[in-house]
């Protein structure tokens, strides 16, 4: 089993050079100054997504075609991290490469609930796949044959086989006395921090350290808004809370959950577990507007963290773990000015919602 | 050889009549990349009803692939001539539909039956934990003042652990667990029920439904449950025998459906993406041009009145969309594996796997060179390829032999086996074995400036190849001021000759680096003229591509980066040149290593000093082995791939009938 400086060498070195080519706040700044859509991706073809867009024709070029070509490239380091990383870590490496295939699988079930109301003209299928994250050969999700399934039980059922099933299983009697999706919804997101965590867990020495700091970075951030959520939208009881989340973290503890779920201090909670983020009364003021903006400022933690990753030994899972979560938050502002640019959004409303310029202050 | 394999951009015109045998041919040779080319069509015509026919193909697919499935039947791929032509859905649909009903009646009552046994092993699971108690099952149902929820929930201890933490007075008992499940009863007061429903519920605790009919005590209800699972099961057996023998019945008539059906999609899926003109149909692609001659001919028994238009791609200029299709020499394999975990070459670009495959085990031998351990290191190699040894590493087995090969002949260079150099030679091995060149122990400030020296040499040549691949994508602008262009060599020459300077008359001065100082050249005026064009290569570059505006930001600024720019080449130059350092120092090491493996065995031949010795040399193999291939990695990814190879080409993926076909 390789680990330390034997097993991470090839990788660190080769997740150091893709982490060059990651876009820096200054890049994201400049591409925000792009005045409309044509513009912006013909700047991102100056990009490392050049690449990736170049096979798209200009009259191809939807701006959800555009995200797509953009998210093969994060399928693609995935693919190459998951294969370089060493044998105890690729299971971990997986699982977080997983949490797209759950987008899928969300989408997936989405559609059928929703296909009654679209145009009959597009195949259910086409326009599902459009939105679906590029996951290739490691997908276990049979999605189309899903879609085609017509309805959420028949397409449960082919689920079988797949990690998934035994999740679904439990959750699918809630589905069919409910014929709501949050339930399945809930039960999955559950399941897949819960795995992950795990993973990370069953690591030892340094890699275990690297895992649980990264790994429980993200998933705090979930939890959190999790609980948040729960209380102020949905105004469910302590007791569903406390089973909608997770007791494990890396700074939100158990106790901080239960107490937002009992009804306690957001603002101070919040606080607590991220002295960096100010004004948090303020933000809980408005929950509507400012719940949205607390998810940005959690997210940029998340960066902070990625990064700071890069310094010191380079020789764990946590360079890799780092650089595929700094990917995704790259694309996830690239969306954003996808989104903003091709619907004409005016500046200060989409700037503030970019992840990466944040690190120019 | 140095390229990858030259392609021809394909363009046919296919009469209608000949669309199918045409798009077999295509198909079936796994030669031909196809380009979706169904814009070329004519928009009047409508949507092709090809995509609707590969809807229909692949639905028909499906449909057997159930069946098969529910007879057990695999699918069996067969060669691209057990094909006839595209199956038509309606005459085959019969046959589809017989046999379907045949098995569907059948399939369905074991579903039915292996769902009910399921059920029934579900509640047995649930009682057997209570099946010592004695009440009426029914009681459960009419408690007036305890809540009771007995039920089934995922077997994970910390989800059950956050349900038995909600503050609701409450009592959880676990009464039974699997891999999978778990059988808790939940118990409170009625009169906090809601609360408890709200728990369970998310939980995902699902209730135990004991059917009506279920009445007595638990030990009853456990008997009569084992019952009808026998029953159920015995039905199961019976109906799993009449699928067994109904697969017999129509295995070879599903076999062909399936395989017919299947071809027929993957065709159909083809065609939807040609263009559809009037009478005619509109297909482009890519062909490897040495297969080129062979496809036409086939195409043209195929179809006579087919035109083809046959455009051999030259690999000068930009060629993005041209797929790429590499040598496929099993020899080379391991060293392709490399090449491309760095990126795949792009089409006009030069290949550099031969150029690996020379450098690699040669810059490896010399850092690990030892001849003993080198032949066992190309044993392993052997082995491992041939996988009777270490089959997870049978990929590399090869590269392993190499780098054992160059080892070996380092080895007898260096003077040096399994550890054994120079009179250790003599005194224990009783024979004479001279280093051929030198011992890298007793010459360590030599064998550090040739490593230099040779790392120049491999710059030098990166440099030029660099200039080679750019001069052949006619990028004039970036192959005069490019990071590694004209101006940049020029500059590195210069930069030579300060590093000469240095560096004077001590022994790791690279000896070209004072070859180039000795040129009837004006270095003191080159050396910032080229500084200056390094400085500036941005700014020469938008003039040369027409790129406006000439400078971005403020002048100042500009300046700034400009410096910055000049000093990273610089910093870059130096740690690039002194990168190569480290093959002599490994060199060094591993003389090092093994004496230190010396010192530890003592100095008498006893049985201990040869345990040690060999534990040296299995753990300087194994752990100094690997450390030397990556850093030989590193060199070749850093310091000489990046300087002329950009990678990004587009895999070649040819059509093909039979997923098992080689790539072409």
């Amino acid at each position: 089993m390789a680990s330390g400086v034997t097993g991470y060498a090839a990788i660190s070195t080769k997740v150091r050079a893709m982490y060059s080519n990651l876009l820096t706040p200054q890049d994201i700044s400049r591409l925000s100054d792009s005045p409309d859509f044509p513009s912006l991706i013909s700047s991102l073809k100056n990009t490392q997504y050049g690449p990736y867009l170049a096979s798209l024709k200009d009259n191809e070029l939807t701006p959800r075609r555009a995200i797509q070509q953009l998210r093969r490239r994060l399928a693609d380091s995935y693919s190459s991290v998951v294969q370089m990383s060493p044998e105890q870590t690729r299971s971990l490496v997986k699982q977080l490469f997983r949490y797209f295939e759950l987008g899928n699988l969300k989408a997936v079930l989405r559609s059928i609930q929703t296909v009654s109301a679209w145009n009959p003209d597009v195949a259910p299928w086409d326009r599902v796949n459009e939105v679906l994250f590029p996951f290739g050969s490691f997908s276990t999700l049979p999605a189309q044959a899903m879609v085609e399934a017509g309805n959420v039980p028949a397409a449960v059922e082919l689920l079988k086989g797949t990690p998934y099933e035994s999740t679904m299983s439990f959750a699918m009697k809630r589905f069919s006395a409910e014929q709501n999706l949050f339930p399945l919804e809930v039960a999955l997101d559950l399941d897949y921090w819960r795995r992950l965590w795990a993973e990370a867990k069953k690591l030892s020495g340094l890699d275990r350290e690297a895992a649980t700091k990264i790994v429980g970075g993200l998933l705090d951030m979930n939890n959190l808004m999790w609980a948040i959520r729960y209380r102020v939208y949905h105004k469910l009881s302590e007791e569903e809370i406390i089973n909608y989340t997770l007791p494990f973290g890396f700074r939100v503890r158990d106790e901080d959950v239960r107490a937002i779920a009992a009804g306690g201090d957001i603002a101070a909670i919040v606080s607590r577990a991220f002295p960096s983020i100010a004004d948090v009364n303020t933000l809980l003021e408005h929950p509507q507007a400012g719940l949205p903006k607390l998810e940005v400022l959690l997210k940029r933690q998340v960066i902070r963290q990625c990064t700071a990753a890069f310094i010191g030994n380079p020789f764990h899972i946590g360079l890799p773990l780092a650089f595929l979560i700094l990917s995704d938050l790259e694309i996830q502002d690239l969306v954003v000015l996808i989104e903003a640019k091709s619907s004409a959004v005016q500046d200060d409303d989409f700037r503030s919602v970019l992840l990466k310029t944040s690190l120019l202050n | 050889m140095f390229f990858p394999r030259e392609m021809t951009e394909v363009e046919l015109i296919i009469p209608s009549k000949d669309l199918v045998p045409v798009t077999k041919v295509l198909s079936g040779r796994g030669v031909f990349h196809q380009v979706d080319s169904a814009f070329l069509g004519l928009e009047s015509l409508g949507p092709s009803t090809w995509q609707d026919k590969a809807a229909n193909y692949s639905t028909l697919e499906r449909r057997l692939q159930s069946i098969m499935q529910t007879l057990g039947l695999t699918e069996e791929q067969k060669g691209s001539t057990e094909f006839e032509t595209i199956v038509d859905i309606e005459s085959v649909r019969p046959a589809v539909d017989r046999i379907e009903g045949d098995v569907k009646g059948v399939g369905d009552q074991l579903g039915v039956e292996k769902k009910r046994l399921e059920s029934l092993e579900a509640q047995l699971k649930q009682l057997e934990p209570i099946s010592h108690l004695n009440f009426e099952v029914g009681s459960l149902r009419k408690s007036d003042h305890v809540h009771s929820i007995l039920g089934v929930m995922k077997a994970d201890t910390k989800v059950i652990e956050r349900l038995d933490s909600i503050r609701v007075p409450h009592v959880l008992f676990e009464l039974k667990r699997d891999a999978k499940d778990a059988v808790v009863w939940l118990l409170g007061s009625k009169n906090n029920s809601d609360e408890l429903e709200r728990a369970a519920k998310s939980a995902f605790l699902n209730p135990l439904t004991l059917p009506e009919e279920f009445s007595g005590t638990p030990e009853q209800v456990v008997e009569k449950t084992r019952k009808a699972i026998e029953e159920s099961k015995q039905k199961i057996f019976e109906l799993e025998t009449q699928l067994g023998k109904l697969g017999g019945v129509h295995k070879t008539e599903l076999q062909k459906l399936w395989w017919d059906a299947h071809v027929s999609r993957l065709i159909a899926d083809a065609i939807a993406r040609f263009g559809q003109l009037r009478h005619t149909y509109v297909v482009v692609g890519w062909v490897p041009t040495a297969d080129m001659a062979l496809l036409t001919e086939k195409l043209k028994q195929a179809s006579r009145e087919i035109l083809i238009e046959a455009l051999p791609t030259e690999r000068s200029g930009h060629h993005d969309n041209v797929p790429v299709a590499l040598l496929n020499n099993k020899w080379l394999r391991p060293i392709q594996e490399l090449v491309t975990t760095y990126g795949r070459p792009s089409y006009g670009e030069l290949d550099p796997t031969i150029l690996v495959a020379l450098t690699f085990p040669i810059l490896y031998g010399a850092m690990f060179g030892d001849l003993g351990q080198g032949l066992v290191l190309m044993l392993v190699g052997f082995l491992s390829h041939k996988k009777i040894f270490m089959k997870g590493l049978s990929s590399l087995g090869l590269l392993l032999v190499y780098c054992g090969f160059f080892a070996s002949i380092f080895g007898v260079l260096y003077g040096s086996i399994f550890g054994f150099e120079g009179h250790l030679i003599e005194e224990y091995l009783h024979f004479h074995f001279e280093p051929l060149w030198l011992s890298p122990l007793e010459n360590i400030l030599t064998i550090l400036g040739f490593a230099i020296d040779a790392g120049i040499v491999i710059l030098l040549f990166s440099y030029l190849l660099s200039l080679f691949n750019m001069a052949r994508a006619r990028d004039w602008a970036h192959f005069w001021f490019g990071h590694t262009g004209v101006v940049a060599i020029a500059f590195y020459f210069c930069f030579l000759t300060i590093l000469n300077g240095l560096l004077g008359t001590t022994p790791i001065a690279p000896k070209i680096a004072a070859a180039i100082s000795q040129l009837p050249l004006p270095f003191n005026i080159l050396t910032p003229v080229f500084a200056f064009g390094v400085m500036f290569n941005g700014l020469f570059r938008n003039i040369a591509e027409g790129h406006r505006p000439l400078i971005e930001g403020g002048i100042v600024m500009y300046l700034v980066t400009a410096f910055m720019d000049l000093f990273e080449s610089a910093i870059s130059m130096l740690s690039n040149t002194l990168s190569f350092v480290r093959v002599g120092a490994f060199a060094v090491a591993h003389g090092g290593l093994s004496l230190a493996f010396f010192s530890l065995a003592g100095e008498e031949p006893t049985i201990g000093f040869w345990i040690t010795l060999l534990i040296g040399n299995i753990f300087i193999i194994g752990f100094e082995g690997l450390i030397v291939y990556i850093q030989t990695m590193r060199l070749h990814y850093y310091e000489i791939l990046g300087k002329f190879f950009h990678g990004g080409g587009m895999r070649f993926e040819p059509l093909r009938l039979n997923s098992s076909q080689e790539e072409a």
